[in-house]
């Protein structure tokens, strides 16, 4: 069920991102929707559950992307492990910290990503342009990403209780 | 002398007459006597807040309990109307397909070389990268390397390829190099993507004349291109005070936002991938 339920989520949010943002002008600079699912993976689950998903989830977006390939795989699996590191030391459903968890999620992408294609050789404009790009995103995310957290969070939670009725029903 | 009954029939019958002249006299012309205002000044007041009421009622009555039908002969229309603008969209639609396709139908005449129309499926998940997934693969022919074009100019390269499916790299990705020259001037550079989607002529020496809105084409020198492709028209020039090339940004005529259909040149200039790889 919880499988099922990461592979639902995963597949809408990497279509929705593929094919229906890039027609909304108001996302032109919308965030990774998959940041957020991340984030939500290293706060709420077990490492052992999340890494092999995510590593499937970052081959999959390296797949579809025109960058070098690694470059999501390596991403999503260092913000894992820092979201893993960061709830050593801070209460995973502290609500500042999901307020803020996914705009540093989506700038520590943002500085993978552009150190990457910085190794082109970037003029003075990309810059300006890139960091003009970065705030949006970064707002974006400090705005919407909380709710995305929390939502995904609700849904899990009711799945897993909805699957051990449904086994408690059938026990009975 | 008379009786109190005479007294009484006498006094009903003068009170009959008179009743009788009076109004006689009254109904040949109209008179009030200021009684009306009296009268209208305490009774108005009352009869207005009655009418109004009955009015109300009226109204709550005639709009939402006698005009049940009429509320579902109205929903029944606003679903007319709701079908009527789906289908005229659906018409509009097919009307833009029909104009863009016919345009993509006459390039593809003006083409010599043999092309295999695509549909653009989806765009590159990341901002700092430019690809496009297009419905046409290994199955319709298409191999890896080949150039991808639109009525407009040159689209991209093909960079990946499965069954069914193909990625394209856009000309406006940073990876992506095309080979091209100043139409007017006949002066060669090497158009580099830029992430905003702009293109970055590099290579092009100062003493070469060129100017803004010059018109930028592929050279075919890439082995990738056919010659003479619309790639974009220049925008801006910088000279720097050292250096022997200069700047030149290029604007691809290419509206990479809108990208929905595109051609694959299936019998261009081969460029062997491989043999590139393993240098």
């Amino acid at each position: 069920m919880t499988y099922c339920f990461y592979i639902c989520v995963c597949l809408c949010l990497v279509i929705f991102q593929t094919t229906i943002i890039p027609h909304i002008a108001l996302f032109n600079n919308f965030y990774d929707l998959l940041i957020p699912f991340i984030i939500y993976l290293g706060l709420f689950r077990p490492a052992r559950e999340g890494i092999l998903f995510i590593l499937v989830l970052g081959f999959i977006m390296d797949s579809l992307s025109g960058g070098p390939f690694g470059l999501y795989l390596t991403t999503y699996f260092w913000l894992f492990i820092v979201v893993k590191i960061v709830i050593k030391y801070l209460h995973a459903c502290n609500n500042i910290l999901l307020l803020f968890i996914v705009a540093a999620g989506v700038l520590m992408e943002n500085i993978i990503f552009i150190a990457s294609v910085s190794m082109f050789g970037p003029d003075s404009r990309f810059l300006a342009i890139t960091m003009r790009a970065v705030i949006f995103q970064i707002l974006w995310a400090g705005c919407t990403g909380f709710f995305f957290i929390t939502f995904f969070n609700h849904i899990h939670k009711k799945l897993e209780k909805f699957s051990i009725f449904r086994s408690g029903t059938k026990i009975t | 002398m008379f009786s109190k009954k005479m007294v009484m029939i006498v006094g009903a019958v003068a009170l009959i007459v008179v009743n009788i002249i009076i109004l006689s006299v009254n109904s040949s012309r109209y008179s009030s006597y200021g009684s009306w205002r009296i009268a209208i000044f305490f009774i108005a007041p009352f009869q207005k807040t009655v009418t109004q009421s009955v009015q109300f009622l009226k109204n709550i009555w005639g709009h939402y309990f006698f005009l049940v039908s009429v509320a579902q002969e109205n929903d029944n229309l606003k679903k007319a109307i709701n079908q009527a603008i789906d289908k005229n969209n659906k018409y509009r639609e097919v009307e833009i397909s029909n104009f863009r396709l016919r345009n993509l139908l006459n390039f593809r005449e003006t083409m010599t070389n043999q092309v295999l129309v695509a549909e653009v499926i989806s765009q590159d998940p990341s901002p700092w990268f430019k690809t496009i997934i297009i419905d046409k693969g290994k199955s319709d022919g298409v191999e890896k390397g080949l150039p991808v074009v639109v009525p407009e100019g040159i689209a991209g390269q093909i960079i990946d390829i499965s069954y069914n499916y193909s990625k394209v790299l856009l000309i406006i990705d940073p990876n992506s190099a095309v080979d091209a020259l100043v139409q007017r001037t006949r002066d060669r550079g090497l158009i580099k993507g830029e992430s905003y989607g702009r293109c970055l002529s590099k290579y092009v020496l100062r003493k070469h004349d060129v100017k803004v809105g010059d018109t930028v084409v592929s050279s075919g020198l890439d082995g990738v291109f056919p010659k003479g492709l619309r790639v974009g028209y220049v925008t801006e020039i910088v000279k720097r005070n050292s250096g022997i090339f200069q700047e030149v940004t290029v604007m691809p005529y290419v509206d990479f936002g809108k990208l929905e259909e595109v051609l694959i040149v299936l019998d261009s200039p081969k460029h062997d991938f491989d043999f590139v790889s393993e240098q």
